[in-house]
């Protein structure tokens, strides 16, 4: 017990030495780790931002009226909404009669008049759909023309076109931000390494006395990973700090022009606790890493 | 005169029967090709003081690297205190390091710590919440001479302060064998005097020395156990030995 305790203590002791003895070569590393953390969650909430004003969009756009048949039976139609009522992509079903599209189309003058000249009602009933996400459009769509039940010249209101053209950019500004973040993740991974390694190669002395007089592997480690871990939670605590204070600036801008941008507080927070937590384990893998090649002798 | 054939590497009859390091037809080839070593058999018995002369190259240095195990051998076998080292995995090489004190021409002390801190730091980085650390530290300074530049840094020493601080701290955790890798090769005739005085001092104590060395005056004076290695190859092993083989001006 005495020994664990003392050997915490010479790591905790040497870690904090080490850190202020070498304070340059300390904080350029903290300031690396701390830039590309700032880098790292910059982009995971810029992409989050754009995601959710994306998925606004998305919620906009994601609505689908099936023309119904005007032989259909009421009986069959009630079927199919429930069917579609039970439905998990579908969030809700509502059934418009031929009179409420009647109703609702001649409040644009040209199209009152065209149906006045008719006397009759040339328009069909519906069911008007709300569905989770915009790819389920082309599933209903397909679903519906294969019912009798359904309008079989003009079965939806779906346009393939302009909810392709949504879903690319969706897709894409998706694939990008992953992109980014892999390639930040690496370059970070590289840095960190290099940077320690010079912290390191900078007490190899220290190192290579401890492996004369018979310390063990990880007698040796331990100072140095602490240094790493303490490095990793300097960086991501100035960091994250800048990370949160621009990302409300940026709401409270955004929020001054037409876009809104929610302030997404639990994202924020999640975001937080992960960039804290991150530098902390980057710090120890790196420093781990750095000390490795000292030790293989 | 000449030494006779008989007299090489007579074993004094005090000895244990079980040598402190042997070595068995060992050599040692670097990756780039260069041969180091070359068949080395070598038998220390504990409480021997010897000396390792040769040119610059000739395998000194290689043959204590090989102890320590910061090397191993190409072939042959290398036993230290009976145990073999030469295939000792890594795991065990903290436990066999510690047998050893050693210290090198470039001392190789910490220079932001003080004195006491550098010989402390031998102990805490293997004995970790060793009890009566001080007391320990004055004493093992005390045998060096040092007991009054405790809370003194390494640059405001001279050389052979220096190099005692590396003895004080390479005897502190009580080693079985002191290995001196060229300790004198940075200091004057008189501090290097000095610096033998002790490591014969130490091995009145029964701590088997090996000191490495290019300091013929030294070697001639002392009159101990010389081993030559030329060419990575012993080429003289005498119980009573100078630095060059006796009446020529060879090794």
């Amino acid at each position: 017990m005495r020994q664990v305790l003392a050997s915490l203590w010479f790591a905790l002791h040497s870690a904090g030495q080490n850190f202020r003895r070498n304070l340059g070569v300390s904080l350029a590393g903290v300031f690396t780790m701390g830039l590309i953390i700032f880098l790292v969650g910059g982009s995971l909430l810029f992409t989050h931002s754009v995601d959710t004003v994306l998925q606004g969009q998305e919620q906009n756009a994601s609505h689908l009226k099936i023309y119904l048949s005007d032989n259909a039976s009421l009986a069959a139609i009630t079927n199919f909404e429930s069917r579609l009522k039970d439905d998990p992509r579908v969030i809700s079903v509502t059934f418009e009669t031929k009179d409420q599209a009647k109703q609702q189309a001649s409040q644009n003058p040209s199209i009152s008049s065209a149906l006045a000249v008719l006397g009759s009602n040339p328009l069909p009933a519906s069911l008007n759909l709300d569905v989770r996400k915009l790819t389920y459009l082309s599933q209903f769509n397909a679903e519906a023309k294969a019912m009798p039940i359904v309008d079989s010249t003009t079965p939806t209101d779906y346009n393939s076109d302009v909810i392709g053209k949504l879903n690319t950019v969706i897709t894409v500004i998706e694939w990008v931000g992953a992109i980014i973040a892999i390639i930040l993740l690496t370059i970070s991974i590289v840095i960190i390494m290099n940077t320690i390694r010079t912290a390191v190669y900078s007490r190899r002395t220290e190192i290579e006395i401890m492996k004369l007089v018979g310390a063990t592997d990880w007698f040796v480690r331990w100072p140095f990973i602490l240094e790493g871990m303490l490095g990793g939670l300097l960086a991501a605590i100035f960091s994250g700090a800048v990370v949160f204070g621009a990302y409300r600036l940026f709401v409270q801008a955004a929020q001054g022009n037409l876009l809104s941008v929610p302030f997404d507080a639990r994202y924020t927070i999640t975001l937080l606790i992960v960039l804290l937590v991150g530098g902390v384990a980057v710090g120890a893998f790196g420093s781990f890493l750095g000390v490795r090649r000292f030790l293989s002798a | 005169m000449s030494v006779a054939v008989a007299e090489r590497s007579a074993a004094p009859p005090q000895h244990a029967l079980r040598p402190v390091i042997s070595f068995h037809g060992v050599s040692k080839v670097y990756p780039n090709g260069t041969e180091a070593l070359r068949d080395v058999d070598l038998a220390i018995h504990q409480g021997d003081f010897c000396f390792l002369v040769g040119p610059s190259g000739a395998g000194k240095s290689t043959l204590v690297r090989l102890l320590i195990r910061d090397e191993a051998p190409s072939t042959g076998r290398i036993f230290i205190d009976g145990q073999e080292v030469s295939r000792m995995s890594h795991r065990k090489l903290p436990k066999l390091r510690r047998k050893f004190g050693i210290v090198f021409q470039d001392y190789k002390l910490l220079t932001r710590r003080t004195v006491a801190q550098n010989v402390a730091f031998a102990l805490q980085v293997t004995r970790p919440g060793q009890r009566h650390l001080r007391e320990k530290v004055e004493e093992v300074l005390w045998i060096v001479g040092l007991e009054d530049k405790l809370d003194k840094f390494p640059d405001e020493l001279s050389g052979g302060e220096q190099q005692r601080v590396a003895i004080a701290r390479a005897l502190v955790h009580r080693p079985r064998i002191f290995l001196a890798d060229e300790p004198t090769g940075n200091l004057d005739p008189d501090t290097s005097w000095g610096i033998v005085q002790l490591l014969l001092q130490i091995n009145h104590r029964g701590t088997t020395v090996l000191m490495a060395t290019h300091n013929r005056e030294v070697v001639d004076l002392v009159r101990r156990r010389v081993i030559a290695i030329d060419n990575g190859r012993v080429v003289r092993d005498e119980a009573e030995g100078s630095y060059l083989r006796e009446g020529t001006a060879t090794l």
